[in-house]
């Protein structure tokens, strides 16, 4: 039996960037045009392999409208990764993302694992945000950077296994707040993937 | 024409048959055969009313069907008074041929004046015996409708009428017919049951229809009154079936079975309504009821076009058992005795005249001299009558037949009848003789006292005395004679008056005559110019008297048909009348099915439901360690699933399917995709199913009559209590119209909305984008959203543009979208929709709850885990203790007012309640949800189960009934002062809290700036290393 180990991971980011769908699609492996926005948060868990562990992925989707950003750290706390979302034809978006970031890094936990993941990359004909830009700004806070589709499923479960990656492998003396570990079987959730 | 003609010259012989009867024995006969007696009457009114202009279908010959069918009538009537075995006549044929003659011999010099006494009260002796014969059908012919009737039928060259007999069965109410009454296979049934009737006013006389669902069946009754009388049993007799309580299999149902006397008094009530379309027709006897089945076949004019060629099988059985019939009881079934002799009693009928005026000649005694020749005339009169009624052509029939028992019988009465007469005349000689015999004495008397006298002298004085006499006689005579030259004058000047008065009225006579021509050609110019141009040439007068003569022929048809059209339409209302209420009664029987169907059906749900639940439990139990029995439940679980499409595609869809979208278009089943949770939605569905179907009659059906009830519309304790039960969704509209208005009518101006809109349009709200990026997102899973061709996404935009301007402040919160999307659905109108939600937002809810910081939003949250704590402290320990932070769902609850949470019926239910009471009933559901599902989070030992199972509880909530009774009574207390306490109280604490954020934030940023341009945080260093992909 594999150890599962429960990570608690947020989505951030501007509204109708496609956080929800992102989750879904990684989640679910479904892709809808119209998901309701997010109001409050959504909750949902998915375990994958890492290594000789398993990752549960215990997933807080978040509402995008600035004024539920006052709610946001209900759900990044506590995080053992974050993933920041913003959509590739909308440079507001990435402004967004970047204030994000900033106030992660001022509130966040300390050894948050931060993605960006610049979705909607089946549209890249009508971008406005350069991978460049992405990728330099990526490097600039040390953090994962991934163009996604959640329409055409591309990147999304690299995105988590990226994740998955940074996290730091489990170690009894650390124990700080990369969330709570647990030895379990498997349950219902992890059928799918083994 | 010809019809015509006969009709008239029947109707002419049926009235004098009538009048010829005196009085008294008339009167004895209507209390004998009244029925008969009416049955001609209104044969007569029909066939008045049923002439038919020649130009119509069908009018051929409309009245020879009356004639023949009316006048057998009696005929048969008699015949079965006969055959019921009164037949004293019955004599030897010699003594027929003796009564025969007497009349002839009867020239004896005896007039009969108190004859005619005797004969009145023959009949009399009659009665008793012949309404015994009448009584016994009478009796049975309500039970048993049979009667020959004519069939429509058969194909190509033999198409045409065929006398069918036919019976109805009471048991299976089919209408069953064979070719005669003696048949013992019926050639075919009518379902009666699915029947409806009709007749047609311009169809031959007596024709009817019954259709059912698979045929048109074309009758055609002797009479218009035998079908009449038809369509009525028939009517009856289905109505009678449809009311009867059903079989016992079919439904044992108590409640139904002890509905049967109440049911039989709505019958009886409901045929006195009947009355008022069309009066119970009489029995019409002899043409239907078993005495029918005595009568022959009617004649055809081709016995094998009777023979029904579509059931020959039949035939031949029928024709085989009456073979085999006919050698036991030869003669007993047509009993042509019986029929024959019935005849005799209408020469009688036609003698009764003749008594009475025979009577006045023979009083007179002056005339006793001679009787010879009054009673010759009478026997003349006798004679004479005798052929009057030989000639009938119906008699002759019969009378050739067997003219012996019937002559025997006439010749027998007129024998009695000559007799009494020679009686009364001799009696009358006998007092003429005695007169002349005293005349004669005192003749005797005088000559002898002349004879007596003694001497010449006293002769002479008596010659004298009688000379004197005698001149005076002969002075009065004389006296005599000038008074009557008197009266000659004065007779004579009479008659010259009498000449003159005449001329004059003559004269009087021709100036009528050349007015009343001069007012005809008048007012026959009047017509012409009424009917012509005035400048075309008048028609010549012979042409315009044809023109109304025919005119008047036209109307005579008209008035005919009019009379016809009536009968028809009568009769067509109470067709109406019972379908419809037989149409009811249906209806009744399909809606308790109904409803019981859908008790079936959400048991079924249920016991699916639970089954599936079961199979969960199962699963989660087994896990994964036996592969065969995780294999074998995973089978199972997937059948369970794939069970919805082919159900749906079976029998229950066409009971209450479970429809994949609600009366508001939202998705009733949420598409999860993860199996575990698709199965979880099916247990929901099937719960939610299960209740509606259950809801619906019980709960839903006093509802709508409460709400039905309630006129204006003005705030009371009922209206809020019937608000928290839910609105009807007829009502709804108007209530939430009213609702609004209640809150908003301070803001409300005229023009207000599309000002707004204007001003939405000329200049963009910063807002505008974000309600662009969500309007297509709103709902997703209700169709009125998602349907490209939907106005909806339009009319939301401009609702949610229109507010931006409303309240600039708040311009566009994610989640108006939501609660207008709501409104416009209930509302189904952009101005309302826009003003409920300015209700909602501007003074239901708290200021700031959807500002820039939703402070109020968050302050909600805390007053409803302070409330949850206090009503709910096992859950909230429970939460606690796996620390799962129940904001996460609840602040969705309050932003949206649960739009996102609840199954569409309870949302609105809690929005009815939500509109009229405020954000109390918010709390009361949000707690109540809890509540609700208290024991299941109880049993879950896990966070993240909790989790999960949070995310979609609130959508297998499907009983509104608990739920409400949760929110409103487990609930109370639930005073408003605490709800405001805790707010303000959360209120002034959160700002503190935010403020401090504010401080540490700038501190923070103080402490950045002093630090200078170093890596901020000493762990990304490491991240950095591993970030490369």
């Amino acid at each position: 039996m594999m150890a599962i180990r429960e990570l608690k991971v947020c989505l951030l980011g501007d509204t109708g960037v496609g956080k929800s769908s992102i989750v879904c699609r990684f989640v679910q492996d479904h892709f809808d045009h119209n998901i309701s926005p997010t109001i409050g948060a959504s909750f949902m868990t998915k375990t994958v392999p890492c290594g000789n562990e398993l990752h549960k992925f215990l997933i807080w989707d978040t509402a995008g409208q600035e004024r539920f950003h006052s709610l946001a750290p209900m759900y990044y706390r506590g995080s053992a990764a974050a993933v920041i979302v913003y959509d590739i034809t909308k440079q507001d978006s990435f402004h967004t993302l970047k204030k994000w970031v900033k106030e992660l890094k001022e509130h966040g936990p300390e050894n948050i694992v931060m993605a960006i993941a610049g979705n909607k990359c089946d549209l890249s004909d009508i971008r406005e945000v350069p991978l460049k830009d992405a990728k330099e700004y990526a490097e600039s806070i040390g953090a994962v950077v991934v163009e996604t589709s959640a329409k055409n499923a591309i990147n999304v479960e690299e995105l988590f296994q990226g994740i998955s990656r940074q996290i730091p492998p489990l170690d009894p003396h650390e124990n700080g707040n990369n969330g709570t570990i647990k030895l379990k079987p498997t349950s219902q959730a992890g059928r799918r993937c083994c | 024409m010809a019809d015509r003609h006969g009709g008239k010259a029947g109707r002419r012989r049926g009235g004098r048959s009538r009048q010829g009867a005196c009085p008294g024995c008339r009167e004895v006969r209507m209390g004998v055969a009244s029925s008969r007696y009416w049955a001609f009457h209104q044969g007569d009114a029909h066939t008045a009313a049923s002439r038919v202009p020649p130009s119509s279908p069908g009018g051929g010959s409309p009245l020879a069907l009356p004639l023949s069918g009316k006048l057998p009538l009696g005929r048969y009537h008699l015949s079965f008074r006969d055959l019921t075995g009164v037949g004293p006549q019955t004599s030897s044929p010699s003594t027929m041929e003796s009564t025969q003659e007497k009349p002839a011999e009867s020239s004896s010099p005896v007039p009969g004046s108190e004859e005619p006494a005797g004969l009145a009260r023959d009949p009399e002796v009659l009665p008793p015996k012949e309404s015994e014969g009448c009584a016994r059908p009478l009796e049975t012919a309500p039970k048993k409708i049979c009667g020959y009737l004519s069939k429509f039928g058969g194909k190509g060259p033999i198409r045409g009428w065929k006398s069918r007999w036919f019976f109805y069965d009471e048991r299976k109410c089919h209408l069953y017919y064979s070719r005669t009454a003696q048949d013992a296979n019926p050639l075919d049934s009518i379902d009666l049951s699915s029947a409806v009737f009709d007749c047609k006013a311009d169809a031959e006389e007596g024709t009817f229809e019954i259709k059912t669902p698979s045929r048109i069946i074309t009758l055609k009754a002797a009479t218009k009154q035998a079908m009449l009388y038809w369509l009525q049993q028939l009517q009856m007799k289905r109505w009678e079936f449809h009311n009867s309580p059903p079989a016992p299999p079919a439904v044992p149902d108590a409640a139904l079975a002890g509905n049967g006397p109440a049911l039989r008094l709505e019958l009886e009530q409901e045929e006195a309504e009947l009355e008022e379309f069309l009066c119970p027709v009489k029995t019409p006897t002899g043409l239907v009821g078993m005495a029918a089945a005595l009568q022959p076949v009617p004649a055809m004019p081709l016995a094998l076009q009777n023979i029904s060629l579509k059931h020959l099988g039949t035939e031949i059985q029928n024709t085989m058992y009456n073979i085999r019939g006919n050698k036991q009881t030869q003669g007993t079934g047509h009993r042509p005795s019986g029929e024959d002799s019935s005849p005799s009693e209408e020469p009688q009928r036609e003698e009764q005249p003749s008594p009475p005026d025979l009577s006045a000649p023979g009083k007179d005694p002056a005339d006793s001299p001679k009787p010879t020749p009054k009673s010759s005339l009478t026997a003349n009169l006798i004679q004479k009558a005798k052929r009057q009624s030989n000639t009938f052509p119906l008699f002759t029939e019969g009378l050739t037949r067997n003219r012996t028992a019937q002559e025997k019988v006439l010749a027998l009465e007129q024998q009695v009848l000559m007799l009494t007469k020679e009686l009364k005349a001799q009696k009358e000689l006998v007092k003429i003789l005695h007169k002349a015999l005293e005349a004669a004495q005192q003749e005797k008397r005088v000559s002898s006292a002349y004879l007596a006298a003694a001497e010449d002298k006293d002769r002479l004085e008596l010659v004298r005395h009688k000379v004197r006499q005698i001149a005076e006689l002969g002075r009065r005579v004389e006296a005599l004679e000038q008074e009557r030259e008197s009266l000659v004058q004065t007779a004579s000047l009479r008659e010259q008056q009498v000449q003159e008065l005449r001329q004059h009225v003559q004269l009087l006579l021709d100036k009528n005559q050349a007015k009343q021509e001069v007012i005809q050609k008048l007012s026959e110019k009047v017509t012409q110019d009424f009917m012509h141009p005035p400048n075309q040439t008048p028609a010549p007068p012979d042409a315009a008297d044809r023109d109304l003569l025919s005119q008047q022929e036209k109307m005579e048809h008209l008035k005919d048909d009019m009379e016809a059209y009536r009968t028809q339409n009568r009769f067509l209302n109470s067709e109406i009348h019972q379908v419809t209420r037989i149409w009811r009664k249906v209806a009744e029987k399909e809606r308790a099915l109904l409803m019981k169907c859908a008790y079936l059906q959400a048991k079924n749900c249920q016991v699916e439901s639970k089954y599936l639940a079961g199979l969960r439990r199962l699963q989660e139990a087994v896990g994964v360690k036996a592969g065969e029995c995780s294999e074998l439940l995973r089978q199972l679980i997937q059948e369970a699933l794939q069970w919805e499409a082919s159900e749906a595609s079976a029998d229950s869809a066409v009971l209450s399917p479970i429809s994949e979208y609600d009366e508001y278009g939202f998705l009733t089943v949420p598409n999860y995709e993860v199996e575990d949770l698709r199965l979880l939605a099916k247990i929901q569905v099937l719960e939610v199913h299960s209740h509606h179907l259950l809801a619906h009659e019980a709960v839903e059906q006093p509802l709508r009559e409460r709400w039905a009830a309630l006129g204006e519309l003005a705030p009371s304790a009922e209206i809020k209590q019937l608000l928290r039960a839910g609105v009807p969704r007829e009502h709804r509209p108007r209530v939430w119209k009213w609702l609004v208005r209640l809150r908003v009518q301070h803001l409300q101006g005229p023009g207000r909305y599309q000002e707004l809109l204007s001003r939405s349009q000329a200049c963009k709200h910063p807002a505008a984008r974000q309600i662009e990026l969500d309007l297509n997102r709103t709902f997703p899973s209700n169709k009125h959203f998602t349907c490209p061709a939907s106005s909806f996404p339009d009319r939301l935009r401009r609702v949610l543009l229109a507010f931006s301007w409303q309240n600039p402040a708040i311009g566009y919160c994610q989640g108006l979208n939501r609660l207008a999307a709501i409104a416009l659905l209930v509302l189904d109108e952009e101005e309302s929709a826009f003003w409920c939600l300015v209700a909602i937002v501007e003074t239901i809810m708290p200021a700031d709850y959807y500002s820039k910081t939703l402070l109020a939003s968050q302050v909600d949250q805390r007053v409803l885990q302070d409330l949850l704590s206090e009503k709910l402290p096992k859950l909230m320990a429970h939460l606690g203790q796996h620390r799962v932070d129940l904001s996460f769902v609840t602040f969705n609850w309050l932003l949206v007012v649960f739009a996102d949470s609840l199954i569409s019926n309870i949302l609105l239910q809690v929005w009815d309640a939500f509109l009229y009471e405020g954000t109390k009933v918010v709390f009361r559901y949000a707690l109540a949800i809890f509540k609700y599902n208290e024991e299941e989070i109880l049993r879950l030992q896990d966070g993240l189960e909790i989790y999960q199972y949070l995310r979609f509880f609130t959508k297998t909530i499907c009983n509104s009934r608990k739920l409400m009774n949760i929110a409103f009574n487990d609930m109370n207390p639930f005073p408003m002062k605490q709800l405001r306490q805790l707010r303000m109280a959360h209120r002034e604490r959160l700002e503190a809290e935010l403020h401090e954020l504010e401080q540490l934030k700038a501190e923070y940023l103080e402490t950045r700036a002093a630090q200078g341009p170093a890596v901020p945080e000493g762990c990304t260093s490491e991240d950095e290393g591993e970030a490369e992909p």
